[in-house]
């Protein structure tokens, strides 16, 4: 039990929480259970990564004694202002300093009082002690949400110690913890090994993976790539998720082999002066809009690149007269045009893809190969979002109105901020939607979020393939009322959680359970619901439209602090131009996992809102 | 004390890629990218010109040109007080598109919505002048017909893109409270032929009474004024003022 005196800690607060009037008021404002999961405590889930590297010498695995902090006067703490509170939870880069500082400050619950309500209050809820419930059930009362999001900073870095000791001793929390006696740089240093360890690991998952003689495994090749895929595989990957390539590898030749040639097939004709009466308007327009695209890399630059993208735009355009060109799409196809160039570079010389000109080591053959397979992708992904090209973009429009809706319900004070500067969504939120947020990143962010974005949301047109999950009947195969889906909704996380922790460690097995980073637990737990299967057995896929607004949003709250102390001109130019420059794998990792956390709590309320 | 501030809203519109990021690049940055990528949805841009001892501060919206993403342009040009319309002095394509947009912002934009009509690109000329495609008169033509200021511009060297701005900032009549970012009111002032037009900017949502009528007392002496003028340059003010009337409901003394 006890693991369980941080997670209680929340109960405390509780109590204090309705003391605290304003608190209280403020976050009841909005309707229902949902409001509960506020974004400090999604940010408290996927926050522990931060903590981690903010807590020299923290061990998730370790356990702190309450009587270790000084103050007794928890609820004078508990009354801090809201938004202070923020700040410190947020998983933003450069609040580490405020992690510490409010992770030392929660630990002070020192007395055993606390023991007897975690009894009489919560037994009746839980019932599985070793995972972080409370942050989910007691979500219900609006009034304590903020309290509890705080001791939830503290709860979840016990995660680690639950899906860690999950193969044996998941049972019985007390052999995880260990007293720490190594030293700050030693347990540095374990840390780069088992990085390295765990990356190896992957790649050998990966290739073990694809190696596959038969029919791969494209369902556990989604878990494993919702965390990234390792740069060499990425580009069969992708084709493999994105519904390009059938997962039956025999299949892999011939069907490459077709698809190319129907493209060649396709240029020739298209640019057949006799038979084919050339759209001018838009091969002009894709002209003019090429050299601007990607302007500050070197590789879109490049005569021979534009030419093949301007053929695969065009190819693409006329093909679907419903949507034709419309910018934005040209931002879209240059991921998948700059991955499946790596392909025809040496491994060692990958990362110079994006400066040197592929004219200088692709054969002919080779160009139309590859022009051929990002067309094929291009037009795979473009088929999920139609909606967002066609006359009017109601696409765009209903995931602008999506987000405007979830930012509503997660970010109260945000919503009413931008009501009252007259700031719209549409303002800033249309380029998000029409170009997947490329504008806002650089492209290896871009590149890595779209492992995620590819694992999570695609359909698979595999034949016999594992997943059974459709994006669209997802929701219709499972009506529910709105109550029970809190019910569900709440509960699920843990059980997927419960369920990863299992499946989870086959692939972590070489390393050391015990010094299991915060890191890759929270990955995995993200993981876990991407890719595990949830109560029922089938995979709950999301649609890219779907995910996507949770992902803006996520963004958008990302700076929630910053924004309210905005007036309208200072939030959209902001978020027209938004920090990200500085911006690494692991912030769009973090990013992705607190949209899952709220995909998972708000997914099916979603239709109800509009 | 600083100068009094007026805040003009104001819209880019215009054929794709003839250069309306660029000439608000120039504007507020006095700078120029050669491949600038295009713009989605909208782009918000601000800058503060000194005219006549008053500090206007110019809300750029600058839309995307493809027509794609027309639809969008109404909740732009809906409260502007002023919209540049570009084309591209090579591209008689993009002075067809010009028309359109002037035709489209009389029928429904603002009533008093100025509007300066834009040939952009006259870089080119320098190299090639075989390269105009309209000819300079065109647009003058234009600009007369539909009460237009007229300019000839080129981003890539600056030329004229200042003198477009501060001659929208000379003619944007009295700030219109109606469609004021502002919160709260404030007095503005605005010095114009010798005059000193005074009016109180007033949060639209609230009661109006007293400062309503004397606003209405303030248009009418200028329409007594000037008559000719009236229509054309302080036009807004006063329809805005009749608009006034009709909404609101307020109680004569």
């Amino acid at each position: 039990m006890k693991s369980w005196k941080i997670s209680g800690s929340p109960h405390k607060g509780q109590a204090a929480g309705g003391a605290t009037g304003g608190i209280a008021a403020r976050s009841s404002s909005a309707d229902g259970n949902f409001d509960a999961m506020s974004k400090q405590q999604a940010a408290a889930i996927s926050g522990p990564r931060k903590q981690h590297s903010a807590l020299q010498g923290y061990s998730p695995l370790r356990y702190m004694p309450p009587s270790r902090s000084a103050s007794n006067d928890s609820n004078a703490l508990l009354k801090q202002s809201r938004r202070s509170s923020h700040s410190n939870n947020r998983p933003t880069g450069g609040a580490n300093a405020g992690h510490s500082a409010s992770t030392t400050s929660f630990t002070t619950d020192g007395s055993g009082k606390y023991f007897q309500d975690l009894d009489e209050d919560w037994s009746a809820v839980i019932d599985d002690y070793n995972m972080p419930i409370p942050v989910y059930l007691n979500g219900g009362s609006a009034g304590t949400a903020d309290s509890l999001s705080r001791a939830s900073t503290h709860s979840y870095p016990q995660l680690p110690n639950l899906t860690g000791t999950g193969s044996g001793s998941r049972g019985t929390p007390g052999p995880a913890v260990v007293p720490e006696t190594r030293t700050p740089t030693e347990i540095a240093q374990e840390r780069d090994v088992q990085e390295l360890n765990s990356m190896m690991a992957r790649i050998t998952k990966f290739n073990a993976l694809l190696s596959s003689k038969h029919i791969l495994n494209v369902k556990e090749l989604r878990q494993l790539s919702w965390n990234g895929i390792p740069k060499p595989n990425r580009p069969k990957v992708w084709k493999l998720l994105i519904g390009y390539l059938p997962a039956n590898t025999k299949r892999h030749e011939s069907f490459l082999q077709r698809k190319r040639k129907e493209y060649r097939d396709g240029i020739t004709h298209t640019f057949d002066e006799q038979n084919h009466q050339r759209d001018i308007p838009t091969w002009h327009q894709i002209e003019i809009d090429l050299p601007r695209t990607n302007p500050s890399i070197p590789l879109y630059q490049f005569k021979s690149v534009q030419h093949s993208l301007q053929k695969i735009l065009y190819l693409w355009a006329i093909r679907h007269p419903a949507s034709g060109y419309v910018q934005g799409i040209n931002d879209l196809v240059t991921p998948f045009y700059q991955i499946f160039l790596t392909e025809y570079l040496p491994a060692s010389q990958i990362d110079e893809v994006a400066n040197r000109d592929p004219a200088m080591y692709m054969s002919e053959e080779q160009t139309v190969q590859l022009e051929a397979d990002t067309f094929w992708c291009l037009t795979k992904l473009l088929e999920q979002i139609t909606d967002n090209y066609i006359h009017g973009q109601p696409g765009i429009l209903k995931q602008v109105k999506n987000l405007s809706q979830l930012v509503k319900r997660i970010d109260a004070d945000l919503y009413d901020h931008f009501t009252n500067e007259h700031v719209e969504f549409i303002q800033f939120a249309f380029r998000w939607m029409n170009c997947l947020l490329m504008r806002e990143f650089e492209m290896d962010v871009v590149i890595r979020m779209w492992d995620t974005y590819l694992a999570e949301t695609s359909q698979d047109s595999s034949v016999g393939g594992a997943t059974t999950g459709a994006s669209a009947g997802a929701d219709l195969s499972a009506p529910t009322t709105p109550a029970q889906r809190t019910v569900s909704t709440f509960q699920t996380p843990p059980s997927k959680i419960r369920t990863e922790a299992t499946v989870g460690a086959s692939p972590s097995s070489p390393l050391s359970v015990r010094s299991f980073s915060a890191t890759t637990a929270v990955t995995k737990t993200t993981a876990s619901g991407a890719g595990s299967d949830d109560a029922s057995g089938t995979r709950q896929s999301s649609s890219l439209n779907e995910f996507h607004v949770f992902v803006c949003a996520a963004f958008l709250i990302k700076w929630s602090d910053q924004l309210c102390g905005m007036d309208f001109q200072e939030i959209i130019t902001f978020l027209q131009n938004p920090p990200t420059k500085d911006w690494r794998e692991s912030d769009i990792e973090m990013l992705l996992s607190e949209a899952y956390i709220w995909q998972s709590l708000y997914k099916d309320a979603t239709s109800h809102w509009l | 004390m600083n100068n009094p501030v007026t805040s003009i809203k104001l819209v880019l519109l215009g054929e794709v890629a003839v250069g309306k990021s660029s000439i608000v690049l120039r504007f507020v940055s006095n700078d120029f990218a050669e491949n600038k990528e295009p713009t989605i949805g909208a782009a918000f841009l601000t800058q503060r010109v000194n005219i006549n001892e008053h500090t206007i501060k110019f809300e750029i919206w600058d839309t995307a040109g493809q027509e794609r993403f027309a639809s969008l342009a109404p909740m732009y040009y809906r409260n502007a007080q002023a919209a540049l319309v570009v084309y591209d002095v090579t591209k008689p394509q993009s002075f067809i598109k010009a028309r359109h947009w002037v035709k489209e912002l009389h029928e429904q934009a603002s009533k008093d919505i100025i509007i300066a009509l834009v040939g952009n690109k006259i870089d080119m000329l320098d190299e090639d002048p075989t390269e105009r495609k309209v000819a300079r008169e065109e647009g003058e033509k234009l600009a007369q017909e539909e009460n237009l200021l007229f300019f000839e511009t080129s981003a890539k060297t600056g030329a004229n893109v200042n003198e477009v701005f501060l001659k929208i900032g000379e003619n944007v009549p009295l700030k219109q409270a109606a469609d004021g970012s502002n919160n709260g009111s404030g007095l503005n002032v605005r010095r114009d032929n010798g005059w000193i037009w005074q009016t109180r900017l007033i949060q639209p949502r609230k009661p109006l009474t007293v400062a309503a009528e004397s606003l209405v007392v303030l248009i009418t002496k200028v329409h007594i004024s000037f008559p000719e003028r009236f229509r054309t340059e302080y036009g807004g003010v006063a329809a805005w003022a009749v608009n006034l009337c009709k909404t609101v409901s307020w109680n004569q003394p």
